[in-house]
């Protein structure tokens, strides 16, 4: 069997991913106009091009989280980006330049694809990239452009913890991931129900609490 | 918000990028581990920070809607999940 990934699997995969890209960038761009405002918002995801981490910063500004409290859950999110750079590196043949230039792609639909699609890797990371920024930044742009007409403030305060609570899911590999996510929900709800003044950092602290493993005895 | 926080996002999600394909050894140990027990939690918090919000209280439909997609998330769709949030929110919404 040939290692090479298909044109044409190569296509369908990158443009499944790029419509789903799509969606999320308009729902992103409507949630996000109110608060950034249209330019800023276009702005963030051409800089940004990262869903989790600009969903996240929404989410926290919009309730009050001060810019510390967004940075430290923003650098978190980024973490994840060191296993899946490696996982994606090893299978990279460039030098040090062009895996610079590839690390613009590096976003979990592309990495995925990258890995599970066969060699060569920095074609899939390429292709599959420019299609998911191009999705993102027209997705953005359509969701920037909607808010205007459609109503979409009483439902920008419950797509964040759904949108929140569909991620968590997705990146649960296994029980223990649901239950580490459904604990520290619990701990950030418990903690903020009693002092509200502690707000995003101490969901963050929480996270990490539930990501470090207990040192076996 | 200004464009100061956004800026800095951008550098540390296009660092952190640049830093693992290009530049960094794979985490290992202790930290490898936390890295990769990271993400279910730090989502889990958050959905719980944003539902109750800075205010510490809940409204109903948001609750409502929340549970929807919780219910939805065997589905693994993000898409489902989403949908299902919003349909429960717009329901209880219009009851409530």
């Amino acid at each position: 069997m040939s290692l090479r990934t298909s044109s044409r699997e190569l296509a369908t995969a990158s443009v499944s991913v790029g419509a789903a890209i799509t969606v999320f960038g308009a729902v992103y761009g409507a949630t996000a106009a109110p608060l950034l405002g249209g330019r800023l918002t276009l702005v963030s995801s051409v800089l940004v091009f990262s869903g989790a981490a600009q969903f996240t910063m929404v989410a926290l500004a919009a309730n009050g989280a001060g810019t510390a409290a967004i940075l430290g859950a923003v650098t978190l999110l980024g973490l994840r980006h060191l296993p899946l750079g490696a996982l994606v590196r090893q299978r990279i043949t460039s030098g040090r330049g062009r895996r610079a230039f590839l690390s613009w792609f590096l976003v979990d639909e592309t990495a995925s694809l990258s890995i599970s699609l066969g060699h060569p890797a920095e074609r899939t990371l390429l292709i599959s990239g420019v299609v998911a920024y191009l999705a993102w930044l027209g997705g953005t742009a359509v969701g920037v452009a909607g808010v205007s007409v459609a109503a979409v403030e009483p439902l920008a305060e419950v797509l964040f913890p759904v949108l929140f609570v569909g991620l968590a899911a997705l990146t649960a590999a296994d029980r223990d991931d649901v239950l580490r996510a459904v604990g520290a929900a619990l701990a950030t709800g418990a903690v903020i129900w009693l002092w509200p003044q502690a707000g995003a950092p101490a969901a963050v602290a929480m996270a990490l609490g539930m990501a470090v493993p207990r040192r076996r005895r | 918000m200004t464009a100061t926080p956004v800026l800095w996002v951008a550098i540390i999600t296009v660092a952190t990028r640049l830093a693992a394909v290009a530049f960094l050894p794979p985490p290992e140990g202790r930290l490898a581990q936390v890295v990769a027990r990271l993400p279910a939690p730090l989502f889990g918090a958050l959905a719980a920070y944003s539902l109750l919000g800075s205010g510490g209280e809940v409204d109903v439909p948001m609750l409502v809607g929340v549970g929807c997609a919780v219910l939805a998330t065997r589905s693994r769709s993000l898409l489902v999940v989403l949908a299902a949030g919003i349909g429960g929110f717009l329901l209880a919404d219009l009851v409530w």
